[in-house]
């Protein structure tokens, strides 16, 4: 049952995220980005991390994927006409794709992690509680500076899309 | 966890140990509240509040400097570790933010863009560059980089009437984005190797430095480990502008304000060797890989960095791949550092060198830009050193550095570095290091001669008449004090390096 479930959301991921590129309209991207979300945080259920999946759905599919429709709907976007591919295009991505395989195949090869029975490995941490005990003991340094990233952040923002008039050195 | 183990870990939370950092967090809080308080016209003192404050903690953290308690210590539950070179560090960044500040000051006059979020977001990245300076964890390694990166997206774009500054901000921020990606996967993938139970020698701390020392100590050939470190060290190599991840730096560098391009060169650079540096431990039992990884990096980073330079026309755009060679030169130290120990005081004097010259130059240019920024080239500098002697003479001193003249401290800065990979035997890399010093002069020497010996014109061609002289930025109190200490500095530390390269080197 986990197996054929694990399948299911799998697909969904790559075949919603493989939509997310090949779709000529924004919107429709957009919205299959969410399914591809939808799909990762239903991995993460199965393997037992509910705070993570909740929050993945609430933060991206909630907050981060309206963002994004609100933006496309208020720019218009059309999907414009496809570039042709070029010469170097074509040359480039060969190698890349190359690469890529290269390395699936060493990693599917090399990268073996011995397997456990996932039954005998203790999960700590998964729940809300444990997560918030470690964060604001252990990790609450980092917490703090976060704090002064997402107040920089903001600051930036009004910075570079204020418009800009008072005059500071009238001396 | 028992209340017992929480409360004991809240305990070893000691504030008190980063007490330069909260200071400057507290007063890039102080630096907002009065812009609210004051009226428009007093807003001019700020900056000074804010340069007069980073006075007061770098006099503070010199006072502490080697009697602080906290000295070779873990606070912080193992997040950080309070060494020597943390202390170094915390310094450098301060003098690098100040002199940021001075020349903000200069550079936004002629601006017409808000002042106030300037010199708070420095301060900010500087609290943050000098926590990742002393991190002993990935998490916080990961959180304060990308505070100092965040802030840098805004800091390049931040003259945003200036469409090349737009660019430089967006082509930073999509390139700065990857680089994060790609750190942030390594990462993941030593902590997902080194913290799974079933693998040997599994660690209860897969995201500190010492569990994943302890772990790669236990598997010496794990292939994703080995792939983890490649992508660590190719994030960093980002932040330091290695080949092959320099593709970045002439845009950004060109549409920066020329403070922040100070900022980006000299601070974002050591902050990048500093966690190198920092991790070079961790990653002892893969020494080999790390060694051929960043060996290739530097010998292409010194020939590419020092033959891209050789065109340039703009003197942004030169220095930023001038600088692509100095990390270069500074990799190299880092190779060596694996096997002699005092190629880490090489290094760390290296960049003190480095931070005077640069600053210097940067001075210079910031005084002599004009409204637009990003388009400064060689020929602005036609008769400067009749025009404006003591700017040229900066200039000079500076440049001079920055190509290793002795007795100037950039040529002592070289020697320690070059004298440390000598004794690590890296002789292949030290022969490209020379044959790229050699090219730096050419360009560096064509700045000089572009300003002291370029006497004659083309004929104006009929019906031109002669282009109007931009009104020149007078040389103020603080600029100007800098400016002679800088170049100062970089003279006398060239004679005499005297207590400083003593306690780098002494390891």
């Amino acid at each position: 049952m986990s197996d054929l479930l694990f399948h299911l959301f799998a697909l969904l991921t790559v075949a919603s995220a493989l939509g997310v590129v090949f779709n000529k309209n924004a919107v429709a991207s957009a919205l299959c980005f969410l399914l591809s979300l939808v799909g990762v945080a239903g991995l993460f259920v199965l393997l037992d991390a509910f705070l993570l999946a909740v929050l993945l759905v609430l933060v991206y599919a909630g907050a981060v994927v309206a963002l994004f429709l609100f933006i496309i709907m208020l720019l218009d976007m059309q999907g414009g006409d496809r570039k042709r591919f070029t010469k170097t295009t074509i040359l480039s991505a060969t190698v890349a794709g190359g690469l890529l395989l290269t390395g699936l195949v060493t990693f599917a090869s090399h990268g073996l992690v011995e397997t456990a029975d996932p039954a005998a490995v203790k999960v700590v941490g998964s729940s809300l509680r444990a997560y918030a005990e470690q964060l604001f003991t252990v990790y609450l340094l980092p917490v703090q500076i976060v704090g002064f990233l997402l107040l920089i952040a903001m600051l930036g923002v009004i910075v570079l899309s204020k418009k800009f008039e008072g005059l500071e050195d009238v001396k | 966890m028992t209340i017992d183990q929480l409360q004991a870990a809240a305990a070893n939370n000691l504030w008190a140990a980063i007490t330069p950092e909260i200071a400057l967090g507290v007063l890039a809080l102080l630096l907002l509240g009065l812009e609210m308080i004051l009226p428009k016209a007093r807003h001019s003192v700020i900056p000074a509040c804010s340069i007069a404050g980073q006075l007061g903690v770098l006099f503070a953290l010199a006072l502490n400097f080697t009697t602080t308690p906290y000295l070779d210590r873990d606070t912080f539950n193992g997040l950080l570790h309070h060494s020597r070179d943390g202390q170094y560090l915390r310094a450098f960044f301060l003098v690098c933010s100040l002199l940021v500040s001075v020349l903000g000051v200069v550079a936004l006059a002629k601006q017409k863009m808000p002042r106030i979020e300037f010199f708070h977001i420095v301060l900010v990245v500087t609290a943050a560059m000098m926590l990742l300076a002393q991190s002993a964890n990935f998490v916080l390694l990961f959180v304060a980089l990308e505070t100092i990166t965040v802030g840098f997206y805004i800091l390049v774009s931040y003259t945003r009437s200036n469409p090349l500054s737009l660019e430089a901000g967006l082509k930073y921020l999509v390139l700065g984005a990857l680089s994060s990606a790609i750190l942030l996967f390594g990462i993941v993938l030593l902590y997902g190797v080194a913290g799974n139970p079933n693998s040997l020698g599994s660690t209860a701390s897969p995201m500190s430095y010492a569990g994943v020392r302890q772990f790669l100590a236990a598997n010496p050939d794990n292939f994703l480990a080995s792939i983890g470190i490649v992508f660590v060290l190719s994030g960093i190599a980002f932040k330091i502008g290695a080949v092959p991840f320099q593709i970045w730096i002439p845009d950004v560098y060109q549409g920066a304000p020329t403070p922040v391009t100070a900022f980006l060169a000299v601070a974002s650079k050591a902050a990048g060797f500093a966690v190198l540096i920092g991790l070079l431990p961790v990653f002892q039992p893969y020494a080999g890989l790390v060694a051929v990884t960043l060996s290739i990096m530097a010998g292409a980073t010194i020939l590419f960095g020092n033959l891209a330079a050789l065109t340039q026309h703009n003197v942004k755009r030169l220095l930023g791949l001038s600088g692509v060679s100095h990390a270069g030169y500074l990799l190299m130290g880092v190779v060596a550092a694996q096997t002699v120990p005092q190629a880490i005081g090489a290094i760390y004097f290296y960049l003190f060198a480095y931070l005077l010259a640069s600053f210097a130059v940067f001075a210079v240019m910031t005084h002599v830009a004009g409204v637009n920024d990003a388009d400064q080239d060689l020929d602005h500098y036609a008769d400067f050193g009749k025009k404006r002697p003591y700017l040229a003479g900066v200039l000079a001193i500076g440049l001079g550095s920055l190509a290793g003249i002795p007795p100037l401290a950039g040529f002592m800065g070289k020697l320690m570095v070059f004298i440390a990979a000598f004794k690590a035997g890296l002789y292949p890399l030290l022969a490209i290091a020379i044959v790229g010093v050699v090219l730096s002069i050419y360009y560096y020497f064509g700045w000089i001669k572009a300003a002291f010996f370029t006497t004659w014109r083309p004929p104006l061609a009929p019906g031109e008449t002669e282009p109007a002289e931009a009104a020149a930025t007078p040389v103020g109190f603080p600029a100007g004090l800098a400016l002679g200490v800088l170049a100062a500095g970089s003279v006398i530390f060239g004679f005499f390096q005297g207590p400083i390269a003593a306690w780098l080197l002494a390891r």
